[in-house]
Parts: C-alpha cells; sequence; structure tokens
C-alpha cells in the first residue's frame, strides 16, 4: 500500500496506525483492563509520545491533539471532580464515549490481524475462467454430417479418376448470350441446372458472373427460398422481349 | 423432477457458469420455483463438503469455486499470486466488511485516522466497492465488500464471517454494545 498514491503513511513509521492505536497501545503495554482503565491517567504517557514522534504528517496533527486534549480534559476532571461536563457536550466529551471508540479500535484491530492471518494462510478459493467461448450453432444432424462427408468423397474419386484437361476458357460473353438464349425459351430454369452435371471451377464462375450481369440489365430474377436451397432463375418478361427484338 | 435429478441440473448450470447466478436465473432455467432451487442449494452445499468445492454465496448469487484448502495447488497450478494488503489497509478493510454498508466519515471516525488511501488501496483490488449514496447530508458513498473479496478469504458467505474471524476470547461487537 505504501507503493500507491500520493501520501505514504508516515504515522506507522513510529509504530502506529493513529491516535487511537497510540492509545491503545499505551493501555496495552501497561496491562491496564480497556474496560475499566481510568483514561485520563494515560493523558501524560500519550503526550509525551506525541512529542517523541519526529515527524507528524499535517493532517494528522489534528487527530492526535484531539484525542490528547480530550485525554487532559479527563485528567482535569478526575483531579477536580467539580469541573462537572456541561450537559450538552455530555455525548461526545464523556470518558465512556472515548472508550467506546478505543475498544471498538480494538475489535477493528482484531479482526484485521484475523484478516491478514487469513491472507497469509493462503486458504482462498477460486472460480472458473474462461470456459465455453462459442456455442455450435443449434440443430446439429450427424446423418447431415455423413451425407455431406460421403458427397465429398464421391467427388474426390471422381475428379481423381479423370485426367486432368488443360484449362478451358471461358468467355463471359458468350456464356451470358448462352444464357439469354434459353432464358428465351423457358421462363425459368435453376442454377444447378445452367452448372450443368460437373461444371469446372472456372465455368461456374463465368456462368455466376453472367447471372449477375443479366440481373443487373433486369433480364432475369434471381431467387432462393431457403438457405442451401436451389437458386432459382426467372425470366423478365418486359425486358426478355425488348432484348430479342 | 426428482431431488437429485435438480440437484444435478443445477450443479451443471453452476458449473459452466463464469459468474455468479442468481437465485431467480437458476428456478427461470431449471423450472422451479426460488424455494425450491434454495433447498436444492443447500444440499448441494452439503454433498460438496469434503471435496474440492465450496458453493459460494452471497444474498441472492451462487458460484461454485474451489475450497480454500485446495489454494496452494490451484494456486501452483494457475500461477495466482498471493494477494498482500498493509496493516493499515486491513484494519479498513475489517472496518468495511463488519459494518457494511458504511461510509468514509464512518471509517475514519472508528479508525481514527485519514482512511482515502486505503480505501482507494481496497477498491483498485477489488474487494471493496460503492455500493451507492447514503441518504444523508452531502449523500456520502457508502462502501461494502465484493464477491471478490469472499474468495481471496476463502469465506462462502458474509455469513461465515464472524465465526471465521473473531479470534478467540477477545472483544466482538456483543462487548461494544454492552459496554
Amino acid at each position: 500500500m505504501t507503493s500507491v498514491g500520493p501520501r505514504p503513511p508516515d504515522v506507522s513509521v513510529a509504530g502506529f496506525e493513529g491516535p487511537l492505536d497510540l492509545l491503545l497501545e499505551l493501555v496495552e503495554e501497561k496491562k491496564l483492563d480497556i474496560f475499566t482503565v481510568s483514561l485520563g491517567e494515560l493523558a501524560d504517557d500519550y503526550l509525551a509520545r506525541v512529542r517523541a514522534m519526529a515527524a507528524l504528517p499535517a493532517d494528522e496533527v489534528s487527530a492526535f491533539l484531539y484525542i490528547a486534549s480530550r485525554l487532559v480534559l479527563l485528567k482535569a476532571r478526575s483531579l477536580l471532580p467539580s469541573l462537572a461536563p456541561p450537559s450538552e457536550l455530555d455525548s461526545v466529551d464523556t470518558e465512556e464515549e472515548l472508550r467506546l471508540r478505543l475498544i471498538e479500535y480494538a475489535t477493528t484491530k482484531d479482526r484485521a490481524a484475523a484478516l491478514g492471518d487469513r491472507l497469509r494462510a493462503g486458504e482462498r478459493a477460486f472460480h472458473r475462467e474462461g470456459g465455453t467461448v462459442e456455442l455450435p450453432p443449434k440443430g446439429g444432424n450427424p446423418d447431415a454430417l455423413a451425407a455431406a462427408w460421403l458427397k465429398v468423397l464421391a467427388l474426390t474419386r471422381k475428379s481423381a479418376e479423370e485426367v486432368e484437361l488443360p484449362g478451358e476458357r471461358y468467355s463471359v460473353d458468350v456464356r451470358t448470350a448462352e444464357i439469354e438464349a434459353l432464358m428465351a425459351e423457358q421462363s425459368s430454369v435453376t442454377f444447378a441446372t445452367l452448372l450443368g452435371d460437373r461444371p469446372t471451377l472456372g465455368y461456374a464462375i463465368v456462368t455466376f458472373i453472367a447471372l449477375l450481369d443479366l440481373y443487373r440489365r433486369l433480364v432475369v430474377d434471381i431467387a432462393q427460398d431457403e438457405l442451401f436451397g436451389e437458386i432459382r432463375i426467372e425470366r423478365k418478361l418486359a425486358r426478355m422481349e425488348g432484348v430479342t427484338e | 423432477m426428482t431431488r437429485s435429478t435438480l440437484a444435478a441440473a443445477i450443479e451443471a448450470v453452476l458449473f459452466v457458469a463464469e459468474k455468479p447466478v442468481s437465485r431467480a436465473e437458476l428456478a427461470k432455467t431449471v423450472g422451479v420455483s426460488q424455494k425450491i432451487v434454495s433447498e436444492t442449494l443447500a444440499e448441494l452445499e452439503e454433498w460438496y463438503s469434503g471435496t474440492g468445492l465450496r458453493l459460494q454465496h452471497e444474498v441472492e448469487d451462487y458460484q461454485i469455486v474451489t475450497a480454500p484448502q485446495t489454494a496452494q495447488f490451484v494456486a501452483a497450478y494457475l500461477g495466482a499470486d498471493r494477494l498482500r494488503l498493509s496493516p493499515a489497509a486491513l484494519e479498513t478493510l475489517a472496518v468495511v466488511a463488519y459494518r457494511q454498508p458504511v461510509t468514509r466519515a464512518e471509517v475514519e471516525s472508528i479508525r481514527g485516522v485519514n482512511c482515502d488511501q486505503t480505501i482507494y488501496t481496497l477498491m483498485s483490488r477489488r474487494l471493496i466497492e460503492e455500493l451507492g449514496r447514503r441518504e444523508a447530508p452531502g449523500s456520502p458513498f457508502e462502501y461494502g465488500t465484493t464477491w471478490e473479496f469472499l474468495e481471496c478469504f476463502g469465506l462462502t458467505s458474509l455469513d461465515a464471517l464472524p465465526t471465521a474471524l473473531s479470534p478467540a476470547g477477545v472483544r466482538n461487537d456483543d462487548a461494544v454494545v454492552t459496554e
């Protein structure tokens, strides 16, 4: 804690955490009973210890002096019983009030020590960190996975059997004309039909680009009802007439 | 659902949860009343005694944590450092733990010294937190301990504080009150 923040706790250098701590230490040094000790009797020792402190942080001086003044007042009262406290100050200035504070502080110190012991014993708990990052999509189906795998197997087997041909060349313009001609004959066709049985990658790309071009020119409409479903290409009547004319 | 299936379900949910789960959320998840959830949680807590796990709870929230006796091994596995606190910070923490919700002025009145620094330290270590403002002149912040506090001190709940931390045969709250 001394490593953080602007104000080092100078007070603890002297061995105390504060005025109450000093008072408590006096009680314990003299082996007095905190419940019965006459606090006024500690006034001289308390003042002597405060005087002996080399450097007291400015903002702690008032706290030390406040307790000192109360101890002196208590001592004065015990010497001169006629110095009864004015009634309105009763609640804050009696010996009992200070004693209660001292007892509460002593309790706090005991608890702090117990907390410290527990920390040193290191018997703490840990919770689970990290864990499940992302859940897989819902509705996973082992049969679908098996079917997909069989398809992949079939594809690789087929292509392994075939001899590699030199790369074919396709032209988007030619393919566009082909599709337009086909669409003139039938009003609807599926993307799978356009691709044919076993399209090469180049053929598929050219077909796809040709379709996009036709769609852009409002020659065809493209529809797909569900994810991974069949893609339907439909003729747009009005435009087709315009084009064929 | 019979009781033991229910306990297993709640245990499983708490196991995958990475943060404390409220009793209400558990009740909604497994589809029984909060009262039954409470009974089942008590059952779970009993099961765990003697195992490497504990059921930590604060107010309405529950989480499965490791048992404090196993800490050295878990810490070795995780490479976790031990928390260190100064005597001053421990005193402030003791006041907050036993007196929460408590304001800075109250902590300072009990300790007799300025507590800005220790409160800041404890907040930055996530051992205490601001609970809200008190409806009093100046609307001061009220502080309380956190979930991490319970974990760092191996307490299953705040109820475990007095028994775990009252030094034998010395002053406690009652002493102050009766005096």
